[in-house]
C-alpha cells in the first residue's frame, strides 16, 4: 500500500504507523464516563470506505486523516490533521 | 586536578576506515564521505506563525526558507525542508549555531540543537544510486529527484533526512544523508554491504560539500 | 567430460557449443553447454528418470521446460548450498552444477519406497483426515513423526546459507511481465513513448516461445526481430530489461514484488554479490505478458517418463538441440500441438503417429503426415505402457470405438492452453472463461495492469504484438508520456482450433496433479464424498497445493469436477489466486536483515568506551547497553553486579543512561500541554525544576513515566523510558497534531543530541565537582535536590545537570553534546580515581531501583494502574489528562486489585525468582486463589538476600504476612514475606544528601 502525505508525496506503507478510527472525537473534560467509554472502546467494524488515522513517523512526523476502503485497500483522500505543523487551531 | 580534554568523537569514528573497500580491480562506484562537526538547528513555526517565520528566515538567510521538501543553499548555510512549516539549518563554525539563530527566530520559532543528534553522509558515484534503491524507497531518479530535492524519509526502519546536493564537477549526483547518531555506525555497516558490490571509497571530510 | 550427450543435435539450438560445462546428478558425471538447463542437459545424455513422486515414489521424468514443473525436482547444489525441489527446467547449467533426485532411497532406480503403490488404495484423497484421527495421544507420539518423515520432497541443508540475499527498489512507468512477442512489443512501445520501462523475464533468455516456435515478424525470422528489439530498446534511457528476474506478486497501491536470481546460474556468487534480489517495484502501469501454460490431457500412465508437454517436447529440440525421445508420438486436441510435429521432423526426428481429438485434421496436417510417413488416429490416448525406463508403447482409443497401438519412446501432450492468470487475479479476481479457447482468461485486474497476448488468451502471433505494441502504448501514455510510439510490429495471424479434452477413461493411475499425486479417481472420490465446491476440493485431495500451484493441474481437476457434477466449467469456477507466482526463497524477504544485520542497532556515546573496559552488552530494544562491567577474578556476573551496587552506594559510581527518550518541548503552551499527558500537573514547575511525571493511556492503565525538567519559561525538557521513546513521541505527536491543536507546543526528539549519565553515591558531588567549573554551585542550597540547569564544565563544554536519582542514592544525571559523551566518560574516570569511580551497567541500575522500590518495565506491563503502584496520589483532581476518566473506573479502583509491595523470602538464604505466583499461606496453588506474582527480583548487597517486588492482592494492606510462593515453572514452592517496596533508605535522606 502507497499513501500520498500531503506534504512529502506518495510513499511506502513502511513509513507510517496506523492508528486506527478517525471519526470519533476525544470527550471535552467534562463528559461522563459512558461518553470517554464509547470514546475509548466502542468501534464500529467498518467493510467499506473509513476514516483513519497514520502517523507518518518514518517521514515528516505528520498525523494524517486517511480515507481508506478497507476491503479495496482503496484511498480516497489523505488530510492532514487540524494541528499539523504550524496550523493554528481554535482554541 | 585532572587534565581533561574534550575531543569530540563522530559516531562514525569507529566504524570508518579511510580507503577502499568491496569489490577490487574496478573504480570504486560508490563514494562514502562522512562531514564531520556541523552545526544543525531545528527550527519550527510556532502556531500561526508559518508566515512570519518565513520573513525572518529570508532576512536572515537572503533567500526563501523551503516550504516544500526541497534543500536550499546559501553561501554558508543549507536549509533543509523536515516537515511542514519547519526546516534544519546546517551550517559550520558558528555562524548559525543555537545562541545566533535563537535571537533571529526568537518571536516566530521554537528551535532545537541536532548538532550532535545525527551524522552527515555523503553518497556520490556512478553507482550511488544502485546501491541507494537497496536503502531507501524513494524514486531517485534525476527527472523524479533533481538537484535540491529533499525528503524526510526511513531506511533500514531509522529516520533520515535526505537530499540531493550541487552535482559534483564531474556532473555525478551527490545524495546527503542526515542519520540520527546512536543509529549511524548500523546504517554505516549497511550501506557498506549494499555498496560492496560496486567498490567503495570511504573518507571524511570537515567541510560541508 | 565423461559422456558424449547422445540426445544432442549436431546442429542448431540457443547452446553455445563451444564452452561445454560438466556437472554431476546423483553423483554421476555428465556434459553439457552454455545454454542448457539441467533438464535439457540431462535429456542430452539420455537421462529419463529424474525424480520419484511424492506419495506413490512414481518414477517420473521431465514433463515441462519452464518453471511450471511438477516433476523434475532437484536437490540442487550440495552441503550448506543445497536446495531442495530445485526445478531442473528452469535450473541454469554451470560448471561443476551437482544436483541429486529426491524422494527416493537407496537410489533413483532402486526406490523401496515405491512400495507405497502397493497400498495404493489407501493413500486417496482425505488420507489423512481420515486415518489419523484417533486415538488422540497417538498424534504426537506416532502420526506427526512418522508424517513428517514421509512428507515433503527433498532435504533442507541443515545448515545456515553461506550466501547473501538483499532487497532493492525500483521506480517505473510501465513495468511489463514476459519478454515475449507481446512483452517486446510493448516495450518498444512504451519505450518509444518516453516512459521509463522495466521489463522482467524469468528466463535467462529473452523472446519467450518465439526461443523455441521462431514465426515472422515484420518479414524477418523471430530471432532477427528480437536482436532488433533488443538494440532499439538498450538505445533508449530508461528501459530497463531484467533476465533471471520473476515478477511474481502484485500488491497495493501499484508496488510488485520480483525476484532477481542474480547468481544462481554460478557455482556461488562473486564476493561481495548476492545470490538473489528481492525487487519492490512501483509502476505506474503494469503490462501482463506472461504468456500461457499448456495443459495436460489425463489419462493412464501420463506420468511415465517420456511424457512430456509437446510445447515443452519442440522447446528441448529447437531452443536447446536435443531430442527427448527418438520416436516421438504426439497426442493433441488442438492446432497447436502439431508445431511440435514440425519441429521434429525438421530436426530429423521420427514421428510414430498423431493421435489428435479433433474430429477434423485438416488435410494440409494429413498430407504432412502422408508426405512424412507417419499416421494420423483419431482417438485419444487411453494408457501407456513403459516405466522407469520411459515410454514403450502407446495404447489408443479409436473414435468410434476400436483400439490402436504406437510404439514410440516418447509422447507429447497438448491438451490447449491456459493464460496465466496468475498476476491479474491476485487481488482476488475471478479469471471468466472463454469458450473458443476453453480456458480461463484475466476478467479485469488490480488497478493499473492490463493482461495482453497469450496471458489474456490471444495466442496467434499477429495478436499478441498488436496486443502488446497496443498496451505499450496506452500504458506510456496513461502515465504521462507523449512521445510517438511509431507502429506497431505485425505477423500473419494463426488459426487456433481446440475441442476440450481433459479426461480421458482407462485402466490405471490417471494424474491431474503430478507433484501432490492427486489422479482423476481422487477427484471422484472427492465429489461422490461430497467435496464438490472447488475450494473443498483443494484441501480435500491437495490439488494444485504443491510449489508448483498447480499450473498445469487446476485447470483440469476442475474440469474434471465440472463434468462429474453436472456443472460447467464457469459455474464450477477457480481457486483464490494467491502470490507467490514461483516459490520465493524466505532468505530472499530477508535480505541484508539477517544474523547481526537482523533490525538495525543503536549505540550509545560510550559504546566504545565500555566495550574496550569489556563490557558485557545486552540487547535492549535495538540498544545495546553495557549489562555489567567484569572485572579479573570475578566468577559469575553476580559478582560483577554487587561490586558494583556497592560502589556506587559506599563512593562513586557513572552509568549511561543515554538510551533513555528525550524530548524538547518548546512553546508558549508547553506548560499545559505537559499537564493534559501527564496526570500530575507541570505547568506550575520552576524554572530550574525536575519533576517525576506518569502517562496514562486513555483507557486509565499506565503508558509511561519519566522525569521532566523546565528549563525556560516555554521549554520543558521530557524523558521516557528506554523501551517506549520511540511511541511516546509518536503518542505526543498525536496529542499535539490531533487531540489538542489549540496549545503552541512544538516537539522535537532530542534523544540522541545528548549523551546523559547518571552519577550516583555519597562521592558523586565531589567527583562532579572536578569536573564541572569551580563557578558552579553544587551545594544542596545551590542545586537542591530535584534541580535542573546547565552548568559549565572544564574546559568549556557546556552541559545540563539534573539532579534526579534512580537509585536512592545522592545522585546526577548530566548531558553533554553526544559526540563529547566518549570524552566524558574517559574524563569521569580521570577524575573519579581518588574516589575509585565505577563504572555500572543495567544489572546494578535494576539492582538499585529494586532496592529503592521504583517502578520499571515489569510493573507498568500494561495491566496497572497509577494507584497500582502506589502513586495514585499523583493523578491531580484540578485538571484534565489523558486517562482521567477512564482510570476511575469501578474495576480500576476496586480494593482488591493487585498493587505493587515488596517481597523477600522467609529462608533468607533463598533466590526469589519472576514470575512465582503469590498464593495465601497454606492454601493449595491454584487459579481461584491466586493473588499475584512476583515482577522484579535482585540480589540486595544491601540487605544480603534476595528480594523483589511484585503484584499482589490488597498487598499494601499486608504488609509482614507470610504468603506462599508457587513457582511450578520451576518446580518450586517456598514462604515469602510481603514488605514495603522500598528496600532502602526508606525516608530517602541519601538522595537529598
Amino acid at each position: 500500500m502507497r499513501i500520498v502525505c500531503p506534504f512529502c508525496g506518495e510513499r511506502e506503507l513502511g513509513e507510517f504507523t496506523y492508528l486506527g478510527d478517525a471519526k470519533s472525537a476525544r470527550p471535552a473534560a467534562g463528559a461522563s464516563e459512558d461518553e470517554v467509554f464509547d470514546y475509548v472502546y466502542m468501534r464500529d467494524n467498518v467493510a467499506g470506505p473509513m476514516s483513519e488515522y497514520w502517523y507518518h513517523g518514518g517521514g515528516c512526523r505528520a498525523w494524517l486523516k486517511v480515507a481508506r476502503n478497507t476491503l479495496t485497500h482503496e484511498i480516497s483522500s489523505v488530510e492532514p490533521a487540524a494541528g499539523v505543523g504550524a496550523k493554528q487551531a481554535a482554541r | 586536578m585532572a587534565e581533561f580534554s574534550w575531543i569530540a568523537r563522530s559516531p562514525l569514528e569507529k566504524a570508518l576506515v579511510v580507503g577502499g573497500y568491496g569489490a577490487r580491480g574496478t573504480t570504486a562506484g560508490v563514494s562514502l564521505t562522512e562531514i564531520r562537526n556541523f552545526d544543525l538547528i531545528q527550527v519550527m513555526a510556532r502556531r500561526g506563525k508559518a508566515a512570519e517565520l518565513a520573513k525572518a528566515a529570508e532576512t536572515r538567510f537572503g533567500v526563501t526558507a523551503p516550504n516544500a521538501p526541497n534543500a536550499v543553499r546559501v553561501p554558508d548555510a543549507t536549509l533543509i525542508w523536515s516537515g511542514p512549516d519547519q526546516f534544519l539549518v546546517l551550517s559550520k563554525g558558528g555562524i548559525h549555531a543555537m545562541e545566533k539563530l535563537s535571537q533571529a527566530f526568537s518571536q516566530s520559532a521554537s528551535l532545537s540543537d541536532q548538532s550532535h543528534a545525527r551524522a552527515l553522509i555523503s553518497v556520490s558515484g556512478g553507482k550511488a544510486r544502485s546501491m541507494l534503491a537497496k536503502l531507501s524507497s524513494l524514486d531517485l531518479h534525476p527527472a523524479a529527484f533533481p538537484a535540491g530535492t529533499a525528503a524526510a524519509t526511513a531506511v533500514d526502519h531509522t529516520s533520515i533526512n535526505l537530499w540531493r546536493g550541487s552535482d559534483r564537477p564531474d556532473g555525478q549526483a551527490v545524495f546527503n544523508l542526515l542519520v540520527f547518531a546512536t543509529f549511524a555506525e548500523s546504517l554505516w555497516h549497511t550501506m557498506l554491504d549494499a555498496a560492496a558490490e560496486y567498490s567503495v571509497e570511504i573518507s571524511h571530510s570537515e567541510a560541508l560539500a | 567430460m565423461t559422456s558424449s550427450q547422445p540426445y544432442r543435435l549436431v546442429s542448431g539450438g540457443l547452446i553455445d557449443r563451444a564452452a561445454p560445462l560438466g556437472f554431476r546428478f546423483d553423483g554421476k558425471s555428465f556434459a553439457g553447454f552454455q545454454g542448457d538447463t539441467l533438464a535439457s542437459a540431462l535429456i542430452a545424455n539420455g537421462v529419463k528418470l529424474v525424480g520419484r513422486s511424492f506419495k506413490y515414489h512414481r518414477p517420473r521424468g521431465i514433463l515441462t521446460a519452464g518453471s511450471e514443473e511438477p516433476n523434475a525436482l532437484v536437490e540442487l547444489r550440495s552441503g550448506a548450498r543445497r536446495e531442495p525441489n530445485t526445478k531442473a527446467t528452469t535450473a541454469e547449467l554451470y560448471d561443476g552444477l551437482e544436483a541429486a533426485s529426491q524422494n527416493r532411497w537407496p537410489s533413483l532406480r532402486h526406490d523401496l519406497m515405491a512400495v507405497n503403490q502397493l497400498f495404493a488404495p489407501i493413500f486417496v484423497a482425505g488420507f489423512y483426515y481420515k486415518t489419523f484421527m484417533w486415538p488422540a495421544r497417538f498424534w504426537e507420539a506416532v502420526y506427526e513423526p512418522a508424517i513428517r518423515r514421509a512428507a515433503g520432497l527433498g532435504r533442507a541443508a541443515g545448515v545456515a546459507d553461506p550466501d547473501h540475499y538483499d532487497k532493492a527498489w525500483a521506480h517505473c512507468d510501465v513495468l511489463i511481465a514476459g519478454s515475449g512477442p507481446a512483452g517486446l512489443a510493448a516495450a518498444l512501445a512504451a519505450g518509444r513513448g518516453g516512459a521509463r520501462v522495466i521489463l522482467c523475464e524469468e528466463d535467462f533468455a529473452l523472446g519467450g516461445r518465439l526461443l523455441a516456435d521462431g514465426g515472422m515478424i515484420d518479414g524477418a525470422p523471430a530471432a532477427e526481430w528480437i536482436t532488433r528489439t533488443l538494440a532499439e530498446l538498450a538505445a533508449l534511457p530508461d528501459v530497463r530489461i531484467m533476465t533471471r528476474t520473476t515478477l511474481f506478486g502484485v500488491y497495493d497501491g501499484g508496488t510488485y514484488g520480483a525476484l532477481e536470481r542474480v547468481n544462481d546460474h554460478l557455482l556461488s556468487p562473486p564476493e561481495h554479490q548476492v545470490r538473489q534480489r528481492l525487487w519492490r517495484i512501483v509502476a505506474k502501469r503494469c503490462v501482463v505478458a506472461a504468456g500461457a501454460i499448456e495443459r495436460p490431457i489425463v489419462f493412464a500412465g501420463n506420468d511415465t517418463p517420456g511424457v512430456m508437454m509437446a510445447s515443452a517436447m519442440r522447446t528441448y529440440v529447437a531452443r536447446y538441440a536435443v531430442t527427448p525421445a527418438k520416436r516421438i508420438a504426439l497426442f493433441t486436441n488442438n492446432e497447436d500441438g502439431w508445431r511440435t510435429v514440425e519441429t521434429a521432423l525438421g530436426a530429423g526426428l521420427q514421428i510414430a503417429a498423431v493421435i489428435d481429438a479433433r474430429p477434423d485434421v485438416s488435410a494440409e496436417r494429413r498430407a504432412l503426415a502422408a508426405k512424412a510417413g507417419f499416421a494420423v488416429l483419431n482417438g485419444s490416448v487411453s494408457g501407456v505402457e513403459g516405466g522407469k525406463d520411459g515410454v514403450r508403447k502407446i495404447a489408443v482409443s479409436l473414435t468410434g470405438g476400436a483400439r490402436a497401438e504406437v510404439e514410440a519412446d516418447g509422447l507429447a501432450v497438448s491438451g490447449g492452453w491456459n493464460p496465466a492468470v496468475g498476476l491479474t487475479s491476485y487481488h482476488r479476481g475471478r479469471p471468466k472463461w472463454q469458450d473458443d479457447i476453453a480456458a480461463f482468461v484475466p476478467d479485469g485486474a488490480p488497478p493499473g495492469m492490463v493482461a495482453v497476448g497469450a496471458a489474456n488468451g490471444a495466442f496467434g502471433l499477429g495478436d499478441c504484438l498488436r496486443q502488446g505494441f497496443a498496451a505499450g502504448a496506452a500504458a506510456a501514455q496513461s502515465a504521462g508520456r507523449s512521445g510517438n510510439a511509431g507502429t506497431s510490429p505485425t505477423a500473419d495471424e494463426e488459426a487456433f482450433s481446440l475441442t476440450p479434452l481433459w479426461h480421458v477413461a482407462g485402466k490405471g493411475k490417471a494424474f491431474v496433479d503430478y507433484q501432490h499425486d492427486v489422479t482423476a479417481s481422487d477427484i471422484e472420490l472427492a465429489q461422490r464424498e461430497g467435496f464438490e465446491s472447488v475450494e473443498h476440493l483443494k484441501r480435500y485431495t491437495t490439488l494444485g497445493m504443491a510449489t508448483d500451484q498447480g499450473k498445469t493441474s487446476n485447470v483440469a481437476g476442475l474440469a474434471i469436477m465440472a463434468a462429474l457434477s453436472g456443472k460447467s466449467i464457469p459455474e464450477t469456477g477457480t481457486t483464490i489466486y494467491r502470490p507467490p507466482y514461483v516459490p520465493v526463497a524466505i532468505g530472499a524477504f530477508a535480505g541484508h536483515h539477517r544474523d547481526e544485520n537482523f533490525h538495525a542497532t543503536r549505540l550509545t556515546p560510550s559504546h566504545h568506551w565500555a566495550a574496550e573496559q569489556g563490557a558485557v552488552f545486552v540487547d535492549t530494544g535495538l540498544w545495546k547497553r553495557a549489562q555489567w562491567y567484569p572485572r579479573a577474578g570475578e566468577k559469575d556476573w553476580l559478582e560483577s553486579v554487587t561490586r558494583e551496587v556497592k560502589a556506587v552506594r559506599s563512593g562513586v559510581g557513572f552509568c549511561d543512561v543515554s538510551t533513555l527518550g528525550k524530548i524538547d518541548v518548546h512553546g508558549p503552551d508547553a506548560g499545559a500541554f505537559l499537564d493534559r499527558v501527564y496526570i500530575n500537573t507541570f505547568s506550575n514547575l520552576a524554572v530550574g525544576k525536575a519533576r517525576y511525571g506518569l502517562m496514562l493511556r486513555e483507557d486509565g492503565i499506565v503508558y509511561d513515566d519519566g522525569t521532566t525538567s523546565r528549563l525556560a519559561e516555554d521549554h520543558y525538557f521530557l524523558t521516557t523510558t528506554t523501551a517506549k521513546a520511540g511511541l511516546v513521541m509518536q503518542h505526543l505527536e498525536f496529542c499535539r497534531q490531533v487531540l489538542f491543536p489549540e496549545f503552541d507546543v512544538q516537539l522535537t526528539s532530542v534523544s540522541d543530541q545528548w549523551a546523559q549519565f547518571s552519577i550516583a553515591g555519597p562521592s558523586a558531588r565531589e567527583l562532579l565537582k572536578q569536573v564541572v567549573d569551580e563557578s558552579e554551585d553544587l551545594s544542596n542550597e545551590g542545586f537542591p535536590f530535584m534541580g535542573a540547569r546547565e552548568v559549565a564544565l572544564h574546559g568549556g563544554i557546556r552541559a545540563r545537570l539534573f539532579r534526579i536519582s534512580f537509585s536512592g542514592e545522592m545522585a546526577f544525571e548530566i548531558s553533554v553534546p553526544a559526540r563529547y559523551g566518549d570524552a566524558l566518560v574517559r574524563n569521569l574516570m580521570l577524575a573519579g580515581k581518588p574516589f575509585g569511580v565505577t563504572p555500572y551497567g543495567t544489572e546494578a541500575l535494576g539492582v538499585m531501583r529494586i532496592e529503592k522500590g521504583h517502578v520499571a518495565g515489569p510493573e507498568l506491563n500494561g495491566t496497572t494502574t497509577a494507584a497500582d503502584l502506589g502513586l495514585g496520589k499523583m493523578m491531580s483532581t484540578k485538571k484534565d489528562f489523558i486517562g482521567r476518566v477512564m482510570a476511575g473506573r469501578e474495576a480500576l479502583v476496586a480494593p482488591d486489585r493487585q498493587v505493587v509491595v515488596g517481597i523477600k523470602p522467609v529462608d533468607k538464604t533463598r533466590r526469589l525468582r519472576s514470575g512465582a505466583h503469590i498464593i495465601p499461606k497454606g492454601e493449595t496453588p491454584g487459579p481461584d486463589n491466586d493473588q499475584g506474582y512476583v515482577t522484579s527480583v535482585c540480589f540486595s548487597p544491601v540487605l544480603d538476600q534476595w528480594i523483589g517486588l511484585g503484584l499482589v492482592e490488597r498487598g499494601r494492606e499486608r504488609i509482614g504476612e507470610i504468603v506462599h510462593a508457587h513457582d511450578p515453572l520451576r518446580g518450586e514452592d517456598y514462604d515469602v514475606e510481603l514488605c514495603s517496596p522500598v528496600f532502602y533508605d526508606p525516608d530517602g535522606g541519601r538522595q537529598r544528601g
